[in-house]
């Protein structure tokens, strides 16, 4: 037997050794329950909340004189409450031959463990009409928005779509998403460790704001006409793709915009391909219609004089080389005479005086290789070669239109600086943002980039555009009676992807040109790819230029050169 | 011995007293274990009355099979309290093949119930019985039986040290084939701390545990693993069963209670959040409710009983008597630390009630039988 003492000991230790655990266990509770009280408090009452979120309407797209070109409308749409169905596979039934729809699948649905299930979104009237005589349990039907694009394929590049649940996805619906989306509202229940939601009585409800509207510089009636004509001359051509844009030089705010191939973006499930904005996502080797740029360089750089004679060389040249031809066998001409006739061997002789640095720094400073920040989604840069990726013909190429990548919209500003006096504006479609009770919210205002050459050296420039639209210039056939144009066209070879060289049958023809020559109210560019049955810029792009610069001017009626003459007599 | 003679022993000690003596019966054991139990029916009817609700369309169910256990609990404690020591002694070997039993037949398919994945039960008519729980109070009575007997040859490993762990170590391995690590643990605790009371060598007792190191060291692992988990963000929701999720809502539960606790009835981690917030998380919905105050409260009326079991394990003369005391002390104090260990997440979760709070039968009865004992033992104590 152990001595008292040692017993007595023994016990005490156990006692102690347990009274310390007993400490232990009230100084954790007592970290948790009051030093981190606070936090762990604050985490629980995470998990009891559950939020469903409201969606406010969303805001519209109106054009520059206020007609819809995207609206929100509400249109019914079935739901289920699965938990409140007593017999799914009838309800099932008798709802499938109302909505048209597998009576297999929605019985599925109202067996589900949700809470709510959709059965069919966006009902046809008829349908919704159907549903009223039902009267089923736990089936209910609620007004949803849905996104109307009232004009259809028209502007659909720029406006772009969104999906069921009203959600931009493309061009000016996924740009302006947050704004046309509006304040979400939030409905936040308590829900219990299953999920279901309990004290429903505690209901937190924070009513949605209605989106904000968007109108753009887009006039819908010229937006109309380019793209009919555009549609017209991709059919007549079979054309793969063609892009019109329509600007405003002093402003850079663009009227139109129409791309084929186009989409429909009340349907917009087809080819994503067809989703894509060729206008700013796409670049290609503008040809002849670049010369302008190589022009305004060395004009600006005084290398060169409008009236300055050129020898043609008889439409042989060999630069670096390789030989160049003109189209026609010119002798001693004019620069301005070089531009108006398109040749080849004059703009390279020009050029080839212009230091490759300084032909670099006119073609950033006109805005070529860098995102115009259009107010758009998907604008690519182009593709520009960096100065010590140049080769020794590369000079000469850019001289012409080659080996370099533009997007139409690059190209058409450029252009639009040079009718707008050398200064290059931002282009922009979004001209203000308003609430939905019709304030402005924001407003847009034209946006000087740079000026990449003087007033001087536009208005020659100009002068020698306007010469190639009169007879015996290139784009005689862009021309409109009774008003100045000033334009030039474009026919690049493409190059062909399996031989990598430039081919002689698949072309991009355009033309781009501003009017009135003095006072320049519209600047268009008509890119035509790949046209089948001619290829000639002057004759396939040209006409359309001419046709939608008719019908624009007489729409926003641009007083014509001979009727000021009459009104200045008149006076 | 009968009634009678224990009367007259009692009698006889009163006669040997200079003055007229009360029988000595202990109040403080039998207030703490009410006051115990008062609370914990509170506590089981606020933490299930909805999940019973919901299970069983009444409220109040768990709440009217506590209470009956409850009443089960009383009879018996107060039959032990009154019991001779030696009538209890001659009751250890009888529990302890009991509980063997119980365990055995537990593990054989067709007469064990599975909740869970753990095979702890066994149905007898409308009834679900947990033989672990009766095994603990048989362990306690079959060492102080043993030590008893041959307490002094505790200190030679072969025939004093070694015996009781053979019998007690078969027990525990039945148990954790359940498995049921935590009565698993709080058994092998008591043994080593009665063993320990009892005269055994520190050095066996130290190698003894360095052999239950490797357990240990994988139960701590849970720990860490389970710490990084609360640490990083995680979603309940994911996971909505996992071990880890209990734990966090348990600290939820606790931290939502604060100092002073959300109000009785106001609780909301009961509400199928917490696991089990009437059994094994009871002080977690407890604390939510009622606080720190609640639960600190809690944890002191506890330990006040183990200390109480400890004053009157010294206070007893006889050896028997006085490791009865000690091993119902040691089983009490390392179920609530476990309990609370496993609340706070100090410890791995393991099914482990909190000693008269949590629902369950078995539990509560084995819990007030030891309540009894330790009455038992005070009465029979010499007068000072």
């Amino acid at each position: 037997m152990m001595e008292e003492d040692a017993r007595r000991w023994r016990t005490v230790a156990a006692g102690i050794l347990l009274g310390l655990g007993f400490l232990v266990a009230l100084g954790r509770l007592f970290q948790l329950q009051v030093i981190r009280a606070d936090e762990l408090a604050q985490l629980a009452g995470r998990q009891y909340q559950k939020m469903l979120t409201v969606e406010g309407g969303r805001g519209a797209i109106f054009d520059r004189n206020g007609k819809i070109l995207a609206i929100t409308m509400d249109v019914p749409s079935v739901f289920g409450a699965p938990k409140y169905v007593s017999d799914p596979r009838a309800t099932a039934v008798r709802l499938s031959r109302v909505l048209k729809a597998d009576a297999r699948q929605l019985e599925a649905k109202l067996k589900s463990e949700r809470d709510f299930v959709w059965l069919q979104r966006h009902l046809t009237p008829e349908r919704a009409e159907g549903l009223q005589g039902l009267a089923l349990d736990g089936i209910g039907v609620i007004p949803e928005g849905r996104r109307f694009y009232p004009k259809g394929v028209m502007l659909s590049h720029v406006l772009g779509f969104g999906n069921i649940d009203n959600q931009g996805l493309e061009g000016l619906e996924r740009r302006y998403d947050a704004a046309l989306r509006g304040e979400r509202g939030r409905l936040v229940v308590e829900r219990d460790a299953f999920g279901g939601a309990v004290f429903p009585k505690g209901l937190n409800y924070v009513a949605p704001s209605p989106g904000k509207d968007l109108v753009l510089t887009i006039d819908e009636v010229i937006q109309y006409i380019a793209d009919q004509e555009l549609a017209n001359v991709v059919a007549r051509t079979r054309a793969v793709s063609g892009v019109v844009i329509v600007v405003e030089p002093k402003t850079g705010a663009i009227l139109a915009m129409a791309v084929r191939p186009t989409f429909d973006p009340n349907e917009p499930k087809a080819d994503p391909n067809l989703w894509r904005n060729r206008a700013i996502s796409d670049a290609y080797e503008p040809g002849s219609t670049f010369k302008l740029v190589v022009a305004a360089a060395a004009l600006e750089e005084r290398l060169v004089s409008p009236r300055e004679f050129i020898y043609g060389e008889n439409g042989r040249y060999v630069v670096e080389n390789t030989v160049v031809h003109d189209h026609h066998k010119n002798g001693w001409m004019t620069f301005a005479q070089v531009l108006q006739r398109s040749s080849n061997i004059g703009m390279i002789k020009v050029a080839q005086q212009l230091a490759p640095a300084k032909l670099a720094w006119y073609l950033n400073a006109f805005g070529f290789g860098q995102k115009t920040d259009v107010d758009l989604t998907g604008e690519q840069r182009g593709l520009t070669k960096e100065l010590h990726e140049w080769g020794r013909r590369t000079r000469a190429s850019i001289a012409i239109g080659q080996e370099i990548g533009v997007t139409p919209l690059q190209l058409v500003m450029a252009v639009a600086a040079i009718a707008n006096g050398g200064w290059l504006m931002r282009p922009y479609v979004v001209s203000e943002v308003r609430s939905s009770t019709g304030e402005t919210v924001a407003r847009f205002e034209p946006v000087v980039r740079r000026r990449p050459i003087s007033t001087k050296t536009a208005k020659d420039l100009t002068e020698i555009m306007r010469g190639a639209v009169l007879p015996g210039g290139t784009g005689m056939l862009g021309a409109v009676p009774g008003y100045d144009v000033a334009g030039k066209t474009g026919t690049a070879q493409k190059i062909d992807p399996l031989t990598g060289a430039y081919s002689a049958t698949r072309m991009v023809s355009s033309f781009v040109g501003f009017l009135p020559a003095d006072d320049p109210k519209l600047a268009i560019l008509v890119v035509v790819d790949e046209p089948r049955t001619e290829h000639w810029g002057g004759t396939v792009a040209a006409p359309v230029f001419q046709r939608i610069a008719t019908q624009a001017v007489r729409h926003l009626g641009i007083v014509p050169k001979t009727e000021q003459g009459q009104i200045l007599a008149a006076r | 011995m009968s009634w009678v003679d224990q009367q007259t022993m009692g009698l006889r000690w009163s006669d040997a007293a200079v003055a007229e003596r009360p029988r000595r019966s202990d109040h403080t054991i039998l207030l703490l274990t009410l006051l115990l139990v008062a609370i914990g029916l509170g506590v089981i009817y606020s933490a299930s009355g909805v999940l019973a609700d919901k299970r069983f369309g009444a409220p109040s169910y768990f709440l009217k099979r506590q209470l009956l256990w409850c009443a089960v609990g009383l009879v018996a404690l107060l039959v032990v309290a009154r019991c001779d020591l030696a009538t209890l002694r001659r009751w250890a070997a009888p529990v302890l093949l009991l509980g063997l039993l119980g365990l055995v037949l537990v593990l054989l398919p067709s007469i064990g119930v599975t909740v869970k994945g753990a095979r702890r039960w066994l149905r007898i008519g409308a009834l679900t019985i947990q033989p672990s729980e009766v095994v603990k109070l048989g362990v306690v009575l079959y060492l102080a039986h043993y030590l008893a007997r041959k307490g002094d040859r505790i200190a030679d490993l072969w025939r004093g040290f070694v015996p009781p762990l053979v019998v007690v170590g078969l027990l525990v391995a039945l148990i954790v084939i359940e498995p049921d690590m935590g009565t698993a643990a709080v058994i092998g605790l008591v043994t080593l701390g009665v063993l320990f009371v009892g005269g055994a060598r520190l050095s066996h007792l130290l190698v003894i545990s360095m052999a239950a190191l490797p357990i240990l060291y994988v139960l701590l692992m849970r720990v860490a693993y389970r710490r990084q988990r609360l640490l990083s963000f995680w979603d309940p929701w994911s996971d909505p069963t996992g071990t880890g999720f209990q734990v966090i809502q348990s600290f939820f539960a606790l931290g939502r209670g604060g100092p002073f606790g959300v109000g009785l009835g106001e609780g909301r981690q009961k509400l199928f959040y917490l696991p089990e917030p009437h059994t094994d998380f009871v002080l977690a919905a407890l604390g939510e409710e009622l606080g720190f105050v609640g639960t600190a409260m809690v944890i002191l009326l506890l330990g006040a009983f183990v200390a109480k079991g400890f004053t009157i394990a010294l206070e007893a003369d006889d050896p028997f008597a006085r490791h009865v005391a000690l091993g119902v002390s040691l089983l009490i104090g390392f179920h609530v630390l476990i309990n609370v260990g496993v609340i706070t997440g100090l410890l791995p979760t393991k099914g482990l009630t909190l000693p008269f709070l949590s629902y369950g039968g078995s539990s509560l009865v084995v819990s007030m039988v030891g309540a009894g004992l330790l009455m038992a033992v005070a009465r029979h104590r010499p007068p000072i």
